[in-house]
């Protein structure tokens, strides 16, 4: 596909220069809009895997006796439900530490009516059925709540996936962008190089060994802006994971991109040299057909 | 060899720059082309090698007629023709070494299969010592001798030169043009456009003259050309050189095809 070329066209032409820092630009903004399309549909995943795995049950008796012996029976039949891996009630000052932002740091409920919560961990998300256990606990006392995270947990992801599909649209555009970037800057070149196509064109050359110059400089083109355009975007999600780090864990500490999900984006120079290549070779052999 | 019949020419909608022009190019014939500027010499040239397509007319190319013919075998045709232009058309960036292989690189040659013939031409027209300077850093008379070298280097079977030794000053101006007599007399057919009345009268070869867009043909004046045997020892060199240079790419271009 490639072969020798013969280098006609005299470098460092006026205005030539910038291709590959707009390339750069695009490559960058195509890398940042994959990164994140990508990151958020892993780091969701990743993080809500915890949560589909997970129920809160809650008991909400004022009466303590009454609760500790509601929370008994909830945690036996909890227990003895196929597809449970374990289930434990949540230390008092545990539950005191989550209410904290709401009433401030107590270290006794001081006679709150706080709720006991049991925190259970499934086999896998569709190991229990949960409507079924959601009813029995209901039939045993109206004072229990299940909490399954689903109703939040699909917003989520909806948000999550109308981010998504937008990246993607953001992806596909700047990809279009780029093809018809190196459009004009081809035909711009084609028009500096114009005298020495026509002496290549008269001596003999054929498409083939005219178009091969082009292939080359823009193979160049390509590959200097796409490297440069992924290392800056690397820099930029390098600084941005450590930024993020600073939160904690989390939903945005989960969404943060890391080099496993990422490590396809080095491959981003080679598509963008490749994709430039093409455009260039397709945009010169029409335009020779041009000639006689 | 090559042959006119009633060719016209206009560019867009403009009005027609030749007019039933027909003639016929023998193999081995040299022929001046002569007309006052605007007479559409250069237009006649650009039909010549194969830069244009004529608005009307016939014209047949090495036996082939040209509307018969492939786009994609014009090449081919064009690699069988030299072409000295009057503003020399050199690659800047290249040196003269460069700028005279490249019809050779074109075919598929080697740059080390040719090196040796290359410089043996480059040699003859005396620009041994600039074959590896850029054209900016040459004199015009030295640009013309490189293009008239990239012209000639694949031994052509038709030469065309628009004012070939319009820089160079008469020594020069009489070696080239005993290249291209030496040319011809191994079958190279030559059409020279010039003003020079001198180089005309020198050789005695027919001219075609182009007056507003029509041609007509005038027999020429008995030669009185005298090269001197050194010179025409010279001349054999050059001629072996563009012979050994065209053999290189030949067979470079065949091994080539039969690995195709």
């Amino acid at each position: 596909m490639l072969g020798p070329s013969i280098k006609f066209l005299p470098k460092n032409e006026k205005g030539e220069g910038l291709l590959p820092w707009v390339i750069a630009v695009m490559v960058f903004l195509t890398t940042l809009a994959t990164a994140s399309a990508v990151a958020i549909g892993g780091g969701l995943d990743r993080w809500s895997v915890g949560l589909t795995t997970s129920l809160s049950v809650q008991v909400v008796n004022p009466d303590v006796a009454a609760r500790a012996q509601t929370t008994e029976d909830a945690l036996r039949l909890i227990r003895a439900t196929p597809g449970v891996a374990d289930a434990s009630v949540l230390a008092d000052a545990s539950v005191l530490k989550l209410l904290s932002p709401w009433i401030g740091d107590l270290e006794s409920s001081n006679n709150l009516p706080i709720p006991t919560l049991i925190e259970v961990n499934l086999i896998s998300p569709d190991s229990v059925n949960i409507l079924a256990l959601k009813q029995r606990l209901r039939s045993m006392s109206s004072n229990i709540r299940l909490d399954d995270h689903q109703a939040w947990l699909s917003q989520i992801y909806n948000l999550a996936s109308t981010v998504r599909i937008m990246l993607s649209i953001a992806v596909v555009m700047i990809a279009l962008s780029t093809i018809a970037i190196v459009i004009f800057g081809c035909r711009a070149g084609l028009a500096t190089h114009a005298k020495s196509i026509e002496i290549m064109h008269l001596i003999g050359a054929e498409d083939s060994v005219i178009s091969k110059a082009f292939d080359a400089l823009y193979l160049e083109h390509g590959l200097k802006g796409g490297t440069i355009g992924v290392l800056i975007a690397a820099i930029a999600l390098f600084g941005l994971n450590n930024l993020v780090t600073d939160f904690g864990q989390g939903l945005i500490s989960a969404a943060i991109p890391t080099f496993g999900t990422l490590w396809w984006l080095i491959l981003l120079p080679i598509v963008t040299c490749v994709v430039t290549m093409m455009t260039a070779r397709v945009t010169v052999r029409h335009a020779l057909l041009k000639l006689m | 060899m090559i042959s006119f019949e009633n060719i016209g020419m206009r560019y867009g909608m403009g009005q027609e720059v030749l007019r039933d022009i027909s003639f016929s190019l023998d193999r081995g014939s040299f022929h001046f082309l002569t007309g006052p500027s605007g007479a559409g010499k250069t237009t006649l040239l650009k039909l010549l090698y194969l830069a244009h397509r004529p608005s009307r007319g016939l014209m047949h190319f090495f036996g082939k007629d040209l509307a018969s013919i492939d786009r994609s075998d014009l090449p081919r045709l064009r690699r069988r023709i030299g072409v000295v232009f009057q503003d020399f058309r050199l690659f800047d960036h290249m040196s003269a070494f460069d700028n005279v292989a490249l019809p050779l690189l074109i075919k598929g040659a080697k740059k080390a299969d040719i090196a040796d013939h290359v410089e043996e031409l480059l040699a003859w027209v005396d620009l041994e010592d600039r074959m590896h300077a850029r054209p900016p850093t040459l004199s015009g008379g030295e640009k013309q001798r490189v293009a008239i070298a990239r012209a000639v280097i694949n031994k052509p079977d038709l030469l065309v030169a628009d004012e070939p030794t319009g820089n160079v000053d008469p020594k020069m101006s009489r070696r080239l043009l005993h290249l291209f007599i030496e040319l011809n007399k191994i079958g190279t057919t030559i059409v020279v456009a010039t003003h020079d009345e001198n180089l005309v009268k020198s050789v005695g070869a027919p001219i075609l003259k182009l007056k507003k867009g029509e041609l007509t043909l005038e027999k020429g004046a008995e030669s009185i050309v005298d090269p001197s045997p050194n010179s025409k020892n010279a001349d054999e060199a050059a001629l072996s050189a563009m012979a050994g240079a065209s053999a290189a790419a030949q067979t470079t271009s065949k091994r080539r095809d039969e690995i195709l």
